[in-house]
């Protein structure tokens, strides 16, 4: 099995490597980078401990595909711990995409990250998945982005709109 | 912090941003947070 050796520094270009070669091995459809990572990449930073990457499953089962997401990942020197699967030490959860999150996945702006390319959510899908979530955090992340941010206010409504969701009241 | 210099964060490149979020986990790892006794509470409220 390849080493995986703890990381100083968050190992994102590794983790983003790694989805791509998700979609490669004809494991997932498509994949996007969601949840505070995702955050980060229009607001300021904020300690964060792990990265959800949202996928889109071929395996049409009630697993996703999760299993064999895991051992191919495992193959490659990832550890498991409860939910997550580790890389260098650094946590990542994989998420099945489904309804608002799939239309996440999909509408992704893509980016190249250290000469990775990916994909990540676009804030406006960020808000709206806070909005259905609505724990105190996500309505602190609304905050953060609609004060930092720059999006697309119409786009914003209609996604809202599209999935039955209304902005917390400050 | 004053919201100028949050939003010059904010705007900052993507990579950059990381490594700051890699900075303060590392921070977070060293100097985690002590939960507070209940001697320490009455301390405080003796001050």
């Amino acid at each position: 099995m390849a080493t995986n050796p703890p990381s100083d520094n968050l190992p994102l270009s590794e983790v983003l490597h790694a989805a791509n070669g998700l979609v490669a091995a004809g494991l997932i459809e498509d994949w996007a980078l969601g949840g505070a990572l995702a955050a980060i990449y229009y607001v300021e930073p904020f300690t964060t401990y792990d990265a959800d990457i949202f996928f889109i499953p071929k395996d049409t089962g009630l697993t996703a595909g999760i299993p064999a997401i895991y051992a191919h990942l495992q193959a490659q020197g990832w550890q498991v711990e409860r939910e997550h699967l580790l890389i260098r030490g650094f946590p990542v959860q994989f998420l099945a995409a489904n309804g608002l999150t799939e239309e996440a996945v999909r509408e992704a702006e893509r980016i190249e990250y250290e000469g990775v390319p990916a994909k990540v959510f676009r804030a406006e899908h960020i808000i709206a998945i806070a909005a259905s979530v609505g724990r105190a955090k996500d309505k602190a992340r609304i905050e953060q982005i609609l004060q930092q941010a720059d999006f697309d206010k119409t786009y914003l409504a209609e996604v809202l709109q599209r999935h039955k969701l209304k902005l917390p009241t400050p | 912090m004053k919201a100028e210099i949050r939003q010059k964060l904010a705007r900052e490149p993507f990579a950059e941003k990381i490594r700051k979020v890699g900075q303060l986990v590392r921070l977070a790892k060293t100097f985690p947070r002590r939960q507070m006794k209940r001697g320490d509470i009455r301390q405080k409220a003796a001050i």
